[in-house]
């Protein structure tokens, strides 16, 4: 516990250093900008930013990143409430009651619900982090290659084909993605795969690339061939505050999500769509305002799902920095961003990089602050993003999106690709695919592969490697479990 | 039954043809295995078995009543072409001219073109000489800034047309 103490000390001591507490800030901002901004979420930003990898010094970036990461939940239930869309998928329910208080002239206690609550959760789940990643960690280092196999096949498993609707078109998408990961060198035997003697495909493509071109492109090309015509309105601002009976409302909503989301995170079944619903779903249940929920708009409805999403997002961060998994888009390019420094994140991070992961760390407890102060005071400000003409900002995007694709490698073949997957990634939305897969799986299927291939070497080409080890044995059984058991409770469900 | 011009039913097919691509691929790789018993070709035959089968599925599901719980896609039923090919072209310019005419020029001129077919969109393509050097005053205002935070503050290399590191 001393020792914990020490290092969260020691990180605290390095992330309060005045060029990072810059780097958090313009992290922290930039990352409410991102998710005030429609047509641009966390992952993209985070994507188009990584050249920086290669001037910046990992700990400031990282910070920087972070910011950016848990910035954009902030600031994506500002727009949420204030817009008939959301800015990013998991302020998706917020929006449901935030929007109906707004409509009501209550958008300034929604605002303040959301903020307060985004910073109380995400406060505890830093707590949590902070007090469970390192005991993660060391179990985690007793894990050999099988174990680690099937966890990301888990992973695999739960992002494509338990997040989304059809098993079908997750598992297509993870196909996609993980094709897209096989091109270039193979890490074991460095035998070049598909690159079909074109010397751009040699390396591999970047994940830079796959992400701005699935979210940025795809969104803007999306936008200018559907959703033209397509008018949003704003609903009135009106004085953030919230009263002694809100506030009273508020508290139990907080931290009832606080303890629906952290678990969430925290297993390799990412996202926050899942328990952002099953958090409106609990506090739909146990409120004594029933009658509020869909018609004036209930507050615990807005405090709920956006605490349970700031506290899923940072829990997500304990797979990606013990186990080197990551299970939503933003976290596989975090990953990226390591892999850029030449770290690989997994149990033996917390030795070998022990003062980048507790700068890391004691940097969200300093971000939540920064937030809380740039979204409750001055979400005015925030507000006037919102104003900026459609054509403009996804102009704009575009010429982000150039750098940093262009950034990454300096090659203009790299902008005709970037245009191809966005293509792609207009037909994905179109046709309800989930792009999450795609990501996953092209930055986790190498590691897979290369985790699989040395089972089996362990195992001397036997695949019955992975029944023998209890470990392993026991995740293949989860795995199974996640991909019968939903349908087995559909049919049984048809049949009552 | 919706024919050939069923994109759910191209979408199956064109995922089948790319497993079938995946496997032929495949075969060019070696199967040098080691100690492990798999080679470099394994993961890419289960990765081009995956595609077809999912191929498979989806061809199945688009000839059976349409694709399974799909959400109905946002925004309009038919696409605004012409806007998608003045952002299209914005894109590929920007992609063919970036190293002759440098990151800020090039980036303008995708940022004018784009603004074209998102205004288009919108039902207000404005095509006149004003509007054209409105936006591309903008363009600059966005990609020069850019531009100099990373070539001079960050020293990330991007293109430009000449070699001051300002334009």
């Amino acid at each position: 516990m001393i020792d914990l103490w020490n290092q969260l000390l020691q990180g605290f001591i390095t992330a309060g250093s005045p060029v990072n507490l810059l780097w958090a800030l313009l992290g922290c901002t930039l990352g409410t900008a991102v998710g005030v901004l429609p047509g641009i979420g966390p992952a993209t930003a985070v994507a188009m930013l990584l050249p920086i990898t290669s001037k910046v010094e990992p700990t400031a970036s990282m910070i920087f990143f972070a910011g950016i990461y848990y910035g954009a939940m902030y600031g994506g239930s500002t727009t949420s409430i204030l817009l008939n869309t959301p800015g990013e998928s998991g302020s998706m329910v917020t929006a449901m009651e935030g929007n109906k208080m707004a409509k009501n002239g209550r958008a300034g206690a929604a605002l303040a619900t959301a903020a307060i609550g985004s910073f109380v959760a995400g406060t505890i789940a830093t707590v949590l982090v902070t007090l469970f990643a390192p005991l993660v960690a060391a179990f985690a280092i007793k894990l050999g290659p099988p174990e680690y196999f099937m966890l990301m096949v888990l992973a695999f498993t739960t992002v494509s084909a338990v997040l989304g609707k059809s098993t079908l078109r997750g598992m297509t998408a993870l196909a996609v993605g993980l094709a897209m990961g096989l091109i270039g060198i193979d890490q074991i035997s460095g035998q070049a795969r598909y690159t079909g003697g074109v010397p751009e495909f040699m390396d591999g493509i970047e994940v830079v690339l796959i992400a701005v071109g699935l979210f940025a492109v795809g969104e803007a090309l999306y936008m200018v061939l559907y959703e033209g015509k397509t008018v949003e309105t704003q609903n009135a601002m009106s004085k953030v505050h919230m009263t002694a009976v809100e506030w009273k409302r508020s508290w139990p909503a907080w931290l009832r999500a606080t303890a629906i989301g952290f678990p969430f995170g925290t297993i390799p079944a990412g996202g926050s769509e899942i328990p952002t619903f099953l958090s409106y779903a609990a506090e739909k249940k146990l409120s004594s305002h029933k009658a509020e929920f869909g018609t004036t708009g209930a507050i615990e409805g807005v405090a709920g799902p956006e605490a349970a999403n700031n506290a899923a997002i940072t829990a997500t961060l304990i797979p990606l920095l013990t186990l080197g998994i990551p299970t939503s888009n933003t976290t596989a390019i975090l990953l990226g961003a390591f892999q850029n420094y030449g770290i690989q994140p997994g149990p033996q991070l917390f030795d070998s990089n022990a003062a980048l992961v507790w700068a890391l760390i004691a940097s969200l407890y300093i971000g939540n602050v920064m937030l809380l102060v740039l979204n409750l005071p001055l979400v005015g400000i925030w507000v006037k993003l919102l104003k900026i003409p459609k054509p403009y900002l996804y102009a704009g995007i575009l010429i982000f999106a150039t750098v940093g694709v262009y950034g990454m490698r300096q090659s203009a073949f790299d902008l005709v690709l970037l245009y191809a997957i966005g293509l792609l990634g207009v037909v994905m939305r179109r046709f309800d695919f989930p792009t999450a897969p795609v990501v996953v799986g092209m930055i986790l299927g190498p590691l897979a592969e290369a985790q699989m291939r040395n089972a089996l070497s362990i195992g001397e080409g036997r695949w019955t490697v992975f029944l023998q080890r209890p470990g392993s044995l026991a995740l293949l059984l989860v795995i199974v479990a996640v991909l019968v058991l939903p349908h087995f409770l559909k049919l049984r469900r048809a049949k009552a | 039954m919706k024919g050939l011009r069923d994109p759910e039913l191209a979408i199956g097919i064109g995922t089948v043809l790319l497993g079938a691509g995946l496997a032929v691929g495949a075969t060019q790789i070696s199967s040098e295995a080691g100690y492990s018993g798999v080679g470099p070709n394994f993961l890419p035959w289960v990765v081009g078995a995956m595609l077809a089968l999912c191929g498979v599925l989806l061809v199945r599901e688009a000839l059976t009543g349409g694709y399974r719980e799909r959400e109905e896609p946002s925004g309009a039923a038919t696409g605004h072409w012409a806007g998608f090919a003045w952002v299209s072209v914005g894109v590929l310019v920007n992609a063919a001219l970036i190293t002759t005419i440098g990151f800020i020029l090039s980036c303008s001129l995708c940022f004018v073109l784009a603004v074209r077919g998102f205004k288009s969109a919108e039902g207000r393509l404005d095509l006149s000489l004003r509007a054209w050097l409105v936006d591309a005053a903008v363009g600059f205002a966005i990609a020069a800034p850019v531009y100099w935070m990373f070539t001079q503050l960050l020293a990330i290399n991007l293109p430009g047309l000449t070699a001051s590191g300002w334009l």
